[in-house]
């Protein structure tokens, strides 16, 4: 046998392509409603609450509205996720503590700012390679999100305070606020 | 005497020069893999009727499916023979109906692998090990149909370790994991009968497995003793990430005939091992596992700010915990050889309680 042939590509073809252009940053934060989607990890809503205070300390936002997903593994169900972006002009969601609800929780923020919401998707600094390997399949290299010290699980609420501080002037650069 | 093998010639350098290039491209599992051509693809493809672009497995968060032409490429590079390709089809197929695989287990901390029991004539055809060192090497349809699992998932789904993959240690399994029912020395209905199939089909069932354990029992002939020791595995603390387990038991022919004649069928070995995989509240308590998440439902302790009573402490016997929701959250297979009173406990993801319906029948041409 003298037949040379190529060699295959055995990976797999992406299923669809969506745009990789982060949403619109709104001006102001002024009168928005804030989504915060929880994912049920353990301190999720604890952090969620502490950023939103944070945002609320400084900014005139309008209203922060909260969420849960049934299913940390997997990203968002459609129904909830166009509740989510029907209501909010931006959302910030956590927590990535996990192999598949970092990559999950990195796959809801780029959803969502394909739908155009300005996202902010929180893991916890052991995952940021999942983080970075799911904005890749999902053809979204780009997608700037938050990572925060490992771990968040196990804190109590003074360390999340400090979790939340080291992390806030990068939320505010990524949903695009002036700190 | 001398043997003379007359050994065919090769050029080394260019195979080598393929396996490196394979291995550049991060497309293996770590061994090198065989190089795949159209010309070899086209004989995998010609054992099934399936089309080659028709998805045998999605992942849709992940963005990403399997096609029988993707399935072929790896299975190939794995080592299949193209002959084994309609169990590996099979295998898919199966896998598609495991509800942890499409959402996310196989990016999970826990790090578990997929484990393939596969019945049916096809074992024999395909020279499937069933007997001594089931789960050991040396068995090339095992070793490769296994292994076409693990180079699909890295390649295909794109879950490589320290990326997608972020289990914590992972298993052994990882590298392989199929296994052939030992329907010959099997003294009960081979797996897939039992969920249906005509014992003439083949079939795969798959699974989603971390630990392996094996459950040395050499010294009894009474069934109960030999639940109990099965059952005291099962139920171990370490364990219990959930309210409850499940297991997949291996039974070396040599127990199930334990059982056998003691006119014991397979549902009388899931009712006595699920009676006695019980823990006490004590035991849990000592281990800080005696309460559940309201979020999660993970078991966590009594004095966590999520923590809920778990079911059985709202029961008539709240100081017994029982490892397993239903004498159904154990599957029962046969596999080793017929030698001594060994057995294997495998802790199972996703059956836990509900007959499975992750099997699916081996679909050969002619066959």
């Amino acid at each position: 046998m003298t037949v040379r042939e190529k060699l295959l590509n055995p990976t797999g073809a992406d299923r669809k392509t969506g745009g990789s252009s982060l949403a619109p940053r709104p001006a102001s934060l002024r009168g928005l409603t804030i989504g915060l989607l929880g994912n049920t990890k353990p301190n999720a809503e604890v952090l969620l609450a502490e950023f939103a205070g944070e945002l609320k300390a400084r900014y005139d936002v309008g209203e922060f509205r909260s969420y849960t997903k049934d299913y940390f593994g997997t990203p968002v169900k459609p129904d909830l996720f166009q509740q989510i972006a029907a209501d909010c002009d931006l959302v910030i969601t956590a927590v990535g503590d996990c192999g598949s609800c970092s990559a999950a929780t990195v796959a809801d923020g780029i959803m969502f700012e394909r739908a155009g919401v300005p996202a902010v998707s929180i893991v916890s600094d052991s995952f940021l390679l999942s983080a970075r390997a799911m904005a890749r399949v999902q053809n979204f290299p780009g997608f700037e999100f938050i990572a925060v010290h490992h771990p968040v699980a196990s804190l109590g609420l003074t360390e999340l305070r400090y979790r939340v501080q080291d992390v806030l002037p990068d939320v505010l650069r990524i949903i695009g606020a002036e700190a | 005497m001398s043997i003379v093998i007359d050994e065919p010639l090769a050029d080394a350098e260019e195979i080598r020069a393929a396996m490196e290039f394979y291995a550049d491209q991060e497309w293996t599992d770590g061994l090198p893999v065989v190089p795949v051509t159209d010309s070899y693809l086209n004989k995998f493809l010609a054992t099934t009727k399936r089309d080659p672009e028709e998805v045998l497995f999605a992942v849709p968060h992940l963005n990403r499916e399997c096609t029988v032409r993707l399935a072929a490429i790896n299975a190939a590079m794995a080592g299949c023979r193209p002959e084994y390709f309609p169990v590996v089809i099979a295998a898919w197929d199966a896998i598609a109906k495991e509800p942890y695989p499409k959402r996310g287990i196989w990016q999970s901390t826990t790090g578990t692998a997929p484990l393939l029991i596969v019945n049916g004539p096809v074992r024999a055809r395909i020279g499937l090990n069933s007997q001594g060192n089931v789960f050991g090497s040396g068995f090339r349809a095992n070793a490769t149909i296994g292994r076409a699992m693990r180079l699909t998932s890295i390649n295909v789904f794109g879950l490589q370790p320290h990326q997608l993959d972020q289990a914590t240690q992972g298993t052994l399994a990882k590298y392989s994991a199929c296994i052939a029912e030992n329907e010959e020395e099997s003294p009960w209905a081979p797996l897939h009968a039992e969920y249906g199939f005509d014992p003439a089909d083949s079939a795969v069932t798959a699974l989603v497995i971390r630990s392996c354990m094996h459950i040395e029992a050499r010294h009894t002939r009474v069934p109960e003793q030999l639940a109990l020791d099965l059952a005291n595995t099962i139920r171990r603390t370490g364990a219990l990430i959930h309210e409850t387990s499940s297991a997949l038991v291996v039974l070396g022919p040599e127990h199930a005939q334990v059982f056998a004649e003691a006119g014991w069928g397979k549902d009388d070995v899931r009712q006595a091992i699920y009676d006695r995989a019980v823990n006490s509240r004590a035991d849990l308590v000592a281990v800080g596992k005696e309460a559940i998440s309201r979020h999660t439902r993970w078991r966590v302790p009594a004095d966590h700010p999520d923590a809920i009573p778990d079911r059985a402490s709202q029961g008539d016997a709240p100081d017994r915990v029982p490892a397993l929701v239903s004498p159904n959250a154990i599957l029962l297979a046969v596999a080793g050889a017929r030698n001594a009173g060994v057995s294997t406990v495998i802790e199972t993801f996703g059956v836990r309680g509900d007959t499975p319906s992750s099997i699916a029948r081996v679909q050969e041409i002619g066959g």
